[in-house]
């Protein structure tokens, strides 16, 4: 199967799924249509483990660091906008968790009971979105799934949550839709500064602007026709932005721009404070399969833009910037953690605990510890961005965990409210024991994984600044007192105090076989991490080695004696005509 | 009155019928434009059918039109046809008539208003 | 197969073994409560021999590997330098014999490694088997003390809201879950070759130890006491992890040892401070001074110094926490609402002395003026936690205010210089203290109640439990004959500590530093006072609570067993093996850390003198040091007895003559409201003004975003929609309208005049087309 084919069906099988769903009968076929979507999700499931196991021969290969599997089609000729597929060990594990939390979260939908036919199709059109986004290395196509996703995401929302569902989905919808318009603008400045004609054919064919699959010689014309254009030749591509804005083709208060608008994008998606308060409310009001979605996927798109997007584009941002996106993450951290600890609504609190252990990939992500004072080592800035996808994908299991654990209960009794609970280890031991695991692994217990995240983090931090790393390592306290606080109103003591106690039931074989994975992908990934830091390291190590020679080019020590040339080179690309006298030579190595 | 001059030296040709045609027309429009019983607009609808039928029979005659230009059998057919949607028609509108009739015990048009703006 | 090999193997099994019984028992005993099935009673005690077999296995491991392993191997004299009077060390010593490994890696960027490995040096195997050892004994007595759970349980501790007493079945498998999960961490955290792998398991036993504590989870006490006990190690953590951070950054590895085979670069911590070629004396690394200076100029080796002396003191944070050390030690006697096995292993044998352990450990690392903060920290914790043991009246709570202030007489030494002796301490007292709880336990099954002042006269009701005790509580106070150098395990350890405390104001004259030295001494005076007190009030004189008293009963022979195990333990741990200088002492030494056998002065307090160890053993200091240790205990058990045994002094109006000490101390310094409204309450306020921030200002600013919008909205609605847009096309609306009704006058309902108007509109359009034909298309 050629990549293309691979990757689009594994976009597009839950679209083809819901179209065909639009045809069936919705009156009677309930259960029909939902072991449909479970059918579906599963597939998917199946499609991205065959991916991660080498069971097709679209494998993703451990030890690549590049782009695996880049693939395109022509779509918007006129823009230059391809259909521009690819993967690598920074989007793959969120694939593959994407599909798995979606297969999980489909199989906890069955309490949904209201619009069947219409949920499922929804639930669906957005795994196509999630899928899509994550794929997509063209930016108007990620854009699109960008846009995809949120529609689904509003309605799943607004027409199956809670008594202020209206309220959370036009909250989420307008914040979310903020920060995309945010992206927008960014995006068409970047479309506006790119210039193909700055790389060269190589770079052409590696970042898929010019397709792989041509014959030699048909790339190579192509790839001349472009170098040899006398107009500037705008590209949406993603990785040749890179290219382009590592090289400098990107002036700095364009990067600067850029940056801040792309991360106060994804900034609302991490969410980070103070762009969070839709979260609380969304997760509040939305049905539980929801909420795990929101949590294990959704939220991890700001942090995968942040890692794909925001740093290897805007560099000269990134690193004039870096100080404050590592505060706004340790903020968030310890804001969420506070918050936390005054919640009563037990989903509030888990939504809270979110906008905390989010902070962490946000403060990894940042920890540009590559610097003139650390004579550029890397190796604590890749335990930061390391940790940070790790605790991406930590926080997807532990999160949707704690969300489906929540709504376990919430389906018995009715209520979420912290001070109406209590007894429960001793009416559902399974469940609670099961409950515990979970929210340990939230708490950053060892060999669970929210703590190989949380520590790859903290150990990259210090390196790059003391002070946001004592005040990182101090919110493990708060962590620690909200959630034991809040499983101790949940779980222990004697009685059930609230409402609906006769409600109370052990957990069922279906609840149980959601819970028990998650639980123990939170020990195996806690136990052994190297399971997954073998698929993803190779690229985030390639992204920060890549930023760590591009600092040690651009940014010296202040006082060696390469400062005056580099001042220099400093002040010229800021020119755009000195751009062009620059970069122009590469262009007539090709056009002789 | 040159035309009509020119028609009688002539020998009978097409137009000869055609002016019979216009005649038959003209009469039946004014038949149809004063009468106010609506059997008398119906009889005047009839004259105009005529009076077309008289000259798509002229027109399509061999022998009154020497050019070659002349209609042949189509002028003919024409006619028939005409004259069947006039018998249609005219059952059609004497329906009506009737119907009409019994709702408003008349046949004068100038009473069937109720569509009036 | 060599010891470089079969060590680690054995040590591995050994610490896998209790792993293999919690996950059976755990996985095995959910499966039925999954079908909807209880667990039945004959099932449920066989929870309790899986995990007996799988100590057991590691206790046989353990010792097979110290004995038959390491001793055949590297002997026991190479080490034992304590009794050569005159060989105070000219050099510093070089690093022990250990080995050091690793199982696997958790991640690995630039060199940086984060494994889970094996450090191996005689502190790691007399650990192994003193942890071993205690745990088997502790679940043996479990089996019996926690007989109860065999069966209906009906909780007198908590009432249900209808009024009723708890009933619940029994939960005996569970507890040994519990156990065998803190086995399996305990292990861990001693085999462990790097830092991280310490602070792994550091986390594991504390929350074994939350689970254990919460055993009884149905009373709000034990819950919260759980919470607590987890909370207050994590402030601990937190300055652990600092700790952990600065060295990582700076040295760039968490290993104690060197692991050259995979890492030839980056040599552990160890060898990186203290190298060869600096005569093991402590000297901060070039990596360290510019981790400290980043890019700044400075004086490098000062800062570096200074970095260093962060780490030390953040991961003695985590010491503080773990070992209940003065101002974390508030949640031990909280603890005490677990089972008392646990109290015996957890809260006074293994976990809570992890923390001297790993000052013990890490002891390389850390600078004279961290010591010295141990060293304050832990004379702080002793006297108060003996003051406050004086005045408590419920028997574990004696016990856990005891073993803090015995904590803090280890720290204290760790912190003066007597790594051995501090550790020696660790030992001894875990099998006294472990023997207190247990004859402890043994006391509250028979009589159901904690409170000492419902006790009393049980020796006669149970004799081995009373003088099971009795040995405990001659041990805690270190009894012996100074003279000829005999007594219990505990005379030994204590004399060596204020052998050393006495040598270290030898060191140090300035007057400040004598307090060192005092403290422990009235510290001892105390120690004697509470223990005996405890003891007198419990099985001797007139019984108080003659209910309690006739149905009091000797336990049952599995909790009797271990009681007389660990007393002989407890009487004898201390002496040397028949005919041989083999003793724990002699095997510890063998791993004195690397280059701590020299005098050390500190840089940033330069009057500070951390002395040689051996220095202590100098007659000099050894017999008034040791005769006024002995003295001091002496002192208390008769101070004791004259309160309680005697009665000379009646306790009530001695209590009313100090009333205000006596309010201080029973309030236990108030340290509990302290810390609430210092830190919980603020916290918790924090919590609240952050929601109240979310959702009065963030949210409200959004909203206001919101109504701003939809103000701007219905402007441009009313100004440029309705107005200008709407008004246009209205405005042609209503035109055409208005034609239209001026046109409706041709609409007669006429048939003749329409058929006037077919027959003009013909007509004139004929005409109109025939002009344009003519002039305009035609023409």
């Amino acid at each position: 199967m050629s990549p293309l084919l691979f990757l689009t069906v594994l976009i597009f099988l839950p679209t083809a799924v819901a179209l065909v769903l639009t045809l069936v009968p919705g009156k009677g076929n309930d259960d029909g249509i939902r072991y449909a979507t479970l059918a579906t999700t599963i597939a998917v499931l199946l499609m991205t483990l065959a991916m991660a196991f080498g069971w097709t021969d679209v494998a993703f290969e451990t030890g690549e660091s590049s782009m695996q599997h880049l693939t395109s089609v022509p779509w918007i000729p006129t823009f230059r906008i391809d259909y521009l597929l690819g993967t690598d060990g920074i989007s793959f594990p969120l694939i593959v968790l994407t599909t798995a939390i979606s297969a999980l979260a489909m199989a906890a939908s069955w309490s949904i009971t209201k619009h069947v036919k219409a949920y499922c199709i929804l639930f669906l059109l957005l795994e196509t979105g999630m899928l899509g986004v994550f794929l997509a290395l063209d930016f108007f196509l990620f854009y699109v799934f960008w846009e995809v996703m949120l529609l689904p995401m509003y309605f799943l929302i607004g027409v199956w949550g809670g008594p202020r569902k209206e309220y959370a989905a036009i909250k989420f919808f307008l914040y979310t839709l903020l920060g995309s318009v945010l992206m927008l603008v960014a995006i068409l400045m970047l479309y506006f500064a790119s210039d193909l004609r700055t790389l060269d054919p190589s770079q052409l064919i590696a970042t898929g602007v010019v397709s792989a699959s041509l014959t030699e010689g048909d790339g190579a014309a192509a790839a001349e026709a472009i170098l040899s254009a006398a107009e500037p030749q705008h590209t949406f591509n993603m990785l040749a932005m890179q290219q382009m804005g590592q090289a400098g083709l990107f002036s700095k208060s364009l990067q600067m721009w850029a940056f801040v608008l792309l991360f106060i994008g994804f900034a609302i998606k991490v969410p980070s404070v103070p762009l969070h308060t839709w979260l609380p409310d969304a997760h509040v009001e939305a049905p539980t399969p929801i909420s795990m979605i929101l949590a294990g996927v959704l939220l991890k798109m700001g942090g995968y833009g942040i890692i794909r997007i925001c740093y290897p584009i805007c560099p000269e941002g990134g690193y004039e910037l870096a100080m404050a996106v590592c505060t706004i993450g340790v903020v968030s951290m310890v804001y969420g953690a506070f918050a936390a600890l005054a919640q009563t609504d037990f989903k509030r609190m888990v939504a809270y605990s979110s906008v905390s252990h989010m902070g962490y990939v946000v403060l990894g992500l940042g920890v540009w510890s590559a610097n003139w004072q650390t004579d550029y080592v890397t190796g604590y800035w890749k335990f930061g961005m390391n940790g940070a996808m790790f605790q991406m994908i930590a926080h997807g299991i532990s999160s949707a965990g704690m969300f489906f654990m929540v709504g376990v209960i919430y389906d018995r009794v009715h209520h979420r409210n912290l001070n109406e609970f209590g007894g429960l280890f001793r009416k559902m031991p399974v469940y609670s024991g099961m409950a515990f695991g979970i929210f340990f692994a939230g708490l950053g217990l060892p060999a669970l994984c929210g703590f190989i995240g949380e520590a790859f983090v903290l150990f990259g931090t210090w390196k790059y600044s003391i002070t946001l790393a004592v005040i990182a390592a101090a919110v493990v306290i708060l962590t620690a007192a909200y959630i034991l606080w809040a499983l101790q109103r949940v779980y222990l003591g004697a009685d059930y105090r609230g409402p609906h106690a006769e409600g109370i039931a052990p957990i069922t074989a279906r609840e149980f076989s959601i819970a028990a994975p998650l639980l123990a992908l939170a020990i195996l990934f806690g136990v052994l991490p190297s399971l997954l830091l073998d698929y993803m390291a190779p690229s985030v190590n390639q992204t920060v080695d890549t930023l760590a020679e591009w600092t040690e080019a651009n940014k010296p020590r202040p006082d060696s004696p390469a400062k005056a040339e580099n001042k220099q080179a400093d002040g010229s690309l800021a020119t755009p005509d000195a751009q062009a006298v620059s970069l122009v030579p590469i262009g007539n190595e090709v056009s002789p | 009155m040159l035309l009509l001059a020119n028609l009688l030296t002539e020998p009978v040709g097409a137009a000869h019928y055609m002016v019979v045609g216009a005649v038959l027309f003209v009469c039946g429009v004014v038949c149809m434009a004063t009468k106010r019983n609506t059997l008398g607009i119906l009889m005047g609808v009839e004259l105009v059918l005529n009076g077309a039928n008289v000259n798509l029979i002229a027109l399509g005659s061999p022998y009154l039109r020497t050019d070659s230009a002349h209609l042949g059998l189509d002028g003919q057919l024409m006619a028939m046809f005409v004259i069947v949607l006039a018998a249609a028609e005219a059952a059609v509108a004497l329906a009506i008539v009737l119907n009409f009739y019994n709702n408003a015990g008349t046949v004068d048009v100038d009473r069937a208003d109720q569509l009036k703006g | 197969m060599s010891a470089a090999t079969l060590l680690p193997l054995l040590l591995c099994v050994a610490w896998l073994l209790p792993l293999v019984s919690f996950v059976v028992i755990c996985v095995g005993y959910s499966l039925p409560q999954l079908a909807g099935r209880q667990v039945s009673y004959a099932a449920s005690r066989w929870g309790g021999h899986i995990a007996i077999s799988a100590i057991a296995g590691s206790f046989v491991l353990s010792w097979f590997a110290l004995l038959f392993v390491w001793l055949p191997t590297h002997g026991y004299t190479a080490g034992d330098l304590a009794h050569t009077a005159g060989g105070l060390a000219q050099h510093n010593n070089p690093a022990p014999i250990y080995y050091a490994g690793d199982w696997y890696t958790l991640a690995n960027f630039d060199g940086l490694r984060l494994t889970i490995g094996y450090y191996i040096d005689t502190l790691t195997l007399v650990m192994f088997a003193m942890v071993s050892l205690v745990s088997l004994l502790v679940h043996i007595y479990a089996t019996g003390y926690m007989h109860d759970e065999l069966d209906d349980v009906t909780d007198h501790e908590v009432a249900m809201s209808n009024g009723e007493y708890l009933h619940r079945r029994g939960r005996y498998h569970r507890f040994f879950q519990y156990l065998s999960l803190f086995s399996f961490s305990m292990l861990g955290l001693v085999i462990a070759g790097n830092l991280a792998m310490v602070f792994v398991f550091w986390e594991l036993v504390g929350i074994c130890s939350y689970f254990l504590i919460g055993f009884y989870f149905e009373r709000p006490t034990a819950s919260t006491a759980a919470n607590k006990a987890f909370i207050v190690n994590r402030i601990g953590d937190f300055g652990f992890l600092v700790g952990l951070m600065a060295l990582w950054s700076s040295l760039g590895t968490f290993h104690f040892g060197d692991t050259q085979a995979v890492d030839e670069s980056r040599p552990g911590i160890f060898s990186q401070l203290r190298t060869a070629a600096n005569d093991y004396a402590l000297v901060v690394p070039e990596s360290m001074q510019t981790e400290a200076l980043r890019g700044s100029e400075g004086d490098g080796p000062r800062a570096g110094y200074w970095l260093l002396c962060v780490a030390g003191v953040g991961i003695f944070c985590g010491c503080i926490g773990k070992s209940a050390q003065f101002p974390l030690h508030v949640w031990l006697p909280d603890a005490m609402e677990g089972p008392t096995p646990v109290s015996a292993l957890v809260h006074s044998a293994t976990m809570v002395a992890a923390g001297v352990y790993l000052v013990g450990r890490a002891y390389p690392i850390l600078t004279p003026e961290v010591l010295l903060v141990i060293a304050v920290v832990g004379c702080i914790t002793l006297a108060l936690a003996a003051t406050i043991a004086m005045t408590a009246v419920d028997i574990k709570r004696v016990l856990a205010y005891s073993t803090i202030s015995q904590l803090g007489y280890m720290m204290l030494s760790l912190g003066l210089g007597g790594w051995a002796a501090g550790l020696f301490h660790l030992i001894t007292h875990a099998f006294f203290k472990g023997l207190l709880f247990m004859c402890s336990g043994s006391v509250i099954h028979a009589v159901h109640t904690n409170d000492i002042r419902l006790m009393g006269g049980l020796r006669h009701k149970m004799p081995i439990t009373a003088y099971t005790m009795l040995v405990g509580c001659l041990a805690i106070i270190g009894a012996g004959i100074p003279m000829l150098s005999i007594g219990l395990s505990g005379y030994y350890s204590k004399d060596a500590i204020i052998e050393h405390a006495w040598s270290f104001t030898n060191s140090n004259p300035q007057w400040r530093y004598q307090l060192l030295l005092i403290v422990p001494l009235v510290g001892a005076v105390l120690t004697a006072f509470y223990m005996f007190r405890l003891w007198f009030m419990v099985f001797t004189g007139a019984p108080r609570d003659h209910h309690r008293y006739d149905h009091a009963h000797e336990s049952p022979r599995s909790m009797t067993t271990p009681l007389i195990v660990l007393a002989i333990l407890g009487v004898a741990i201390g002496w040397n093996f028949p005919f041989t200088d083999l003793s724990v002492t002699s095997l510890l030494e063998q791993a004195t850390p690397i280059g701590t056998q020299a005098t050390a002065t500190g840089l940033l307090i330069a009057d500070l003198t951390i002395p040689d160890e051996h220095l202590s053993h100098v007659d000099a200091i050894r017999i008034p040091a040791g005769l006024s240790a002995v003295a001091a205990a002496l002192l208390g058990v008769l101070l004791a007895a004259a309160v309680y045994l005697w009665r000379w002094f009646d306790a009530e109006e001695l209590k009313q003559a100090f009333r205000p000490a006596y309010s201080l101390l029973w309030h236990k310094w108030w340290f509990d409201e302290i810390y609430d409204w210092t830190l919980v309450k603020p916290t918790l306020f924090v919590g609240h003004v952050v929601a109240a921030f979310d959702r009065h200002v963030i949210d409200r600013a959004v909203h206001l975003l919101a109504a701003l919008g939809r103000g701007l909205a219905a402007v441009v609605d009313r100004v440029f929609d309705k107005s200008l847009v709407d008004g246009s096309v209205d405005a042609m609306a209503t035109g055409f309208w208005n034609f239209g009704k001026s046109l409706h006058h041709l609409q007669t309902g006429r048939l003749r005049s329409y058929i006037v108007f077919i027959v003009v509109g013909t007509l004139a359009t004929f005409a109109v087309v025939s002009v344009l034909w003519k002039y305009a298309i035609a023409g």
